[in-house]
């Protein structure tokens, strides 16, 4: 396609030059600054993030497996915990307290590891937030 | 790329960059200048991914355009001559512009069209750059060029 003369011409004419190139640059750097503080303070909740994710990660594990361990190492015979009162429902409780104290450990065993999931997936979104 | 690097290519593009946005916004110095400091914040935010090859401002051209075109939604768009005529000569930033016939003009045009025509124009941009600038195909460029060409000389009167 050919350009039009008279129009090049026209826009050439009007080209526009800048005084104020210097303020331009130091209102543009500002705004950077701002921008690389924002940055820096997202990256740094990032990081506090990761931290408290991997200090939760160990301590469920090694509260886990104590725990487990414990259940595993008291006699088969003696219950983990008895009641005062001796009541039908009591008293299979009682009956029941290794079971129920192995179930109740896998239960918040698998509550942590969906909250741990979480949080990873927190932080990749604010990762791709980050980057966009 | 390193806020060194970034801030030196700025420094080299800014007015090439301002002057297309200017055009843009028709002769609106202030709003033009908004919309290139959130352009530059913009390809500062992205310019980790940027791979140097020697095509910065078409890069950045690029993002002037998006950016541009998300923030027509927002402005006042103003159809006809006579009342783009009323709001220029209400503005003082206008009146430090000489070739205010130009930019009357340029507020008439659809905002793609008055992209097509700024970048090939004004910025000397070749058909298929400015394909790749819009993201469009180079059929509606040439299109957008001769229709925007046509209304221009209309109103003109060239």
């Amino acid at each position: 396609m050919m350009k039009d003369k008279a129009l090049e011409e026209l826009f050439l004419a009007q080209k526009p030059h800048f005084s104020d190139n210097a303020d331009f640059m130091v209102a543009l750097t500002k705004r950077l600054d701002s921008v690389e503080y924002l940055k820096q303070h997202q990256e740094a909740t990032i990081r506090r993030y990761k931290m408290l994710m991997v200090a939760a990660f160990v301590v469920g594990v090694v509260s886990g497996a104590v725990s487990i361990a414990y259940v595993l190492s008291t006699p088969a015979d003696v219950p983990l915990f008895t009641f005062q009162v001796q009541t039908g429902f009591l008293l299979w409780l009682t009956e029941n307290s290794r079971l129920i104290a192995a179930t109740g450990l896998s239960l918040l065993m698998t509550l942590g590891i969906i909250s741990i999931i979480n949080n990873i997936q927190d932080i990749l979104r604010m990762r791709v937030y980050l980057k966009a | 790329m390193t806020r060194e690097v970034f801030i030196a290519h700025v420094e080299r593009e800014q007015e090439a960059l301002r002057g297309f946005l200017l055009a843009l916004c028709c002769g609106k110095k202030d709003d033009a200048d908004d919309l290139a400091q959130d352009v530059l914040v913009k390809a500062y935010l992205s310019s980790t991914g940027y791979q140097d090859k020697g095509k910065f401002r078409s890069w950045l051209f690029k993002i002037a355009y998006n950016t541009f075109l998300n923030h027509k939604a927002g402005l006042r768009c103003t159809e006809s001559i006579d009342e783009a005529r009323a709001l220029v000569s209400s503005t003082n930033a206008d009146a430090e512009f000489e070739h205010q016939e130009l930019y009357l003009a340029l507020r008439t045009l659809p905002p793609k069209e008055r992209s097509s025509i700024t970048l090939f124009y004004l910025n000397g941009y070749s058909i298929k750059e400015i394909a790749a600038i819009t993201d469009t195909s180079e059929d509606a460029v040439k299109k957008q060029l001769s229709r925007g060409r046509d209304k221009l000389k209309e109103r003109l009167k060239l």
